[in-house]
């Protein structure tokens, strides 16, 4: 099935750390948060991944706290939006991204 | 007009069943035309229709639709009705010579109102008229509205079907299901009976195939159609029984068809409690 297809049919909390995505496909993937989350697609994310660290950048006390969901919500029928314990909600991580950032043991050994 | 109350991720529209978006890339290829006579159709054909008009920077549905006038919303009931169909438009609460000089989030927060703030009561269709392009209002509703799918508007011309290609690619790319392709314009009649390609032949549907996405027909060139929307009524309104109001309700039933057809794709996503 192409990927442009495939659609979550049931997205599930795995304990504290880890998200389980069922697909149309059977596939079920597994993601640890801080894996979605080092992965955020927004502009400011991705700009900042491009960028050498700053360091003289001072931490924000939200940031000095371990980071977790808040929310996970649907944006129309291609993507969701995670809203973040440090306020941090501008990623939205369509389908596709989604399904390209699995960590399942067989997607992990198919990645190069 | 004050800015209406905080923006709403996501739109719940328990009382209206379908939404379909009329959409092109590529302005005056006759969208509002369309979207007008269409939902004029689908209301022909027994269904309880809305009208949107998405088109916050030039609205122009009051006038095809005759309203004229200009409304105070704090005391105007909105949606408005004309000819069966329940309307909001930008231009209902804005005077015509008014330029609304807007960045994207007053846009955003404006189409979500009008979607969230009017009481748009039962409907089996509410059409929404887009602006050109791929811009800040189609992300809006295909982000926040329960779309059910797209009618992509073109001209046979190749200068309107690159855009077309970009307003196909678009719906694409966020998963609302397009319902079909409209050429308009497509030919014109003249006295002696005589068929004129005036911006060529054929481009609707060669990109229906190239796409892979049902063509939906060919509405031909009228001067009556232009006289009955500057008239602010329109054509399948003011002369349902001439071959133009007909090839709107081919169009009409080809519509709900295709919406019935794609109701699986444009199923909602499921949700996770944190």
């Amino acid at each position: 099935m192409p990927v442009a297809d495939l659609r979550p049919v049931a997205l599930k909390k795995d304990g504290d750390d880890r998200l389980t995505i069922e697909w149309s496909d059977g596939h079920r993937s597994s993601y640890l948060w801080t894996h979605l989350r080092s992965h955020c697609p927004c502009a400011g994310c991705k700009g900042e991944h491009e960028q050498p660290p700053d360091p003289f950048r001072i931490l924000k006390p939200t940031e000095l706290e371990p980071l977790k969901p808040v929310s996970i919500s649907p944006i129309g029928h291609y993507a969701y939006k995670i809203v973040w314990s440090d306020g941090h909600d501008s990623g939205l991580f369509t389908l596709e991204h989604l399904r390209a950032l699995c960590q399942c043991p067989d997607c992990v050994k198919k990645k190069p | 007009m004050p800015p209406p109350g905080p923006v709403q991720e996501k739109i719940a529209m328990p009382g209206v069943k379908n939404v379909v978006a009329v959409a092109s890339g590529k302005g005056g290829v006759g969208k509002s035309t369309v979207a007008t006579n269409l939902a004029l159709a689908l209301h022909m054909l027994g269904r309880r229709v809305g009208l949107l008009d998405a088109d916050i920077y030039g609205p122009s549905i009051p006038i095809m639709m005759g309203v004229s006038e200009v409304f105070d919303p704090n005391t105007t009931q909105f949606p408005l009705d004309r000819y069966g169909i329940k309307l909001m438009s930008m231009g209902f609460v804005v005077k015509p010579e008014t330029a609304m000089i807007w960045r994207g989030p007053m846009v955003h927060k404006y189409i979500t109102a009008f979607l969230t703030q009017i009481n748009w009561g039962e409907l089996d269709y509410l059409v929404i008229d887009l602006p050109p392009g791929t811009g800040d209002a189609q992300l809006t509703l295909t982000q926040t509205a329960p779309l059910s799918g797209a009618v992509i508007v073109t001209t046979p011309q190749e200068v309107s079907l690159i855009d077309a290609r970009k307003g196909l690619e678009m719906f694409n790319q966020v998963r609302v299901p397009v319902i079909g392709i409209v050429e308009n314009m497509s030919y014109f009649v003249s006295g002696d009976g005589k068929r004129h390609e005036i911006f060529g032949h054929g481009g609707g549907k060669k990109l229906a195939q190239e796409t892979g996405v049902p063509f939906l027909g060919e509405i031909p060139m009228d001067p009556d159609i232009v006289k009955c929307g500057d008239s602010g009524d329109p054509i399948v309104h003011k002369l349902p029984d001439s071959p133009i109001a007909k090839t709107y309700l081919s169009l009409a039933t080809l519509v709900s068809e295709q919406v019935t057809k794609s109701s699986n794709a444009a199923a909602e996503l499921p949700t996770l409690q944190l």
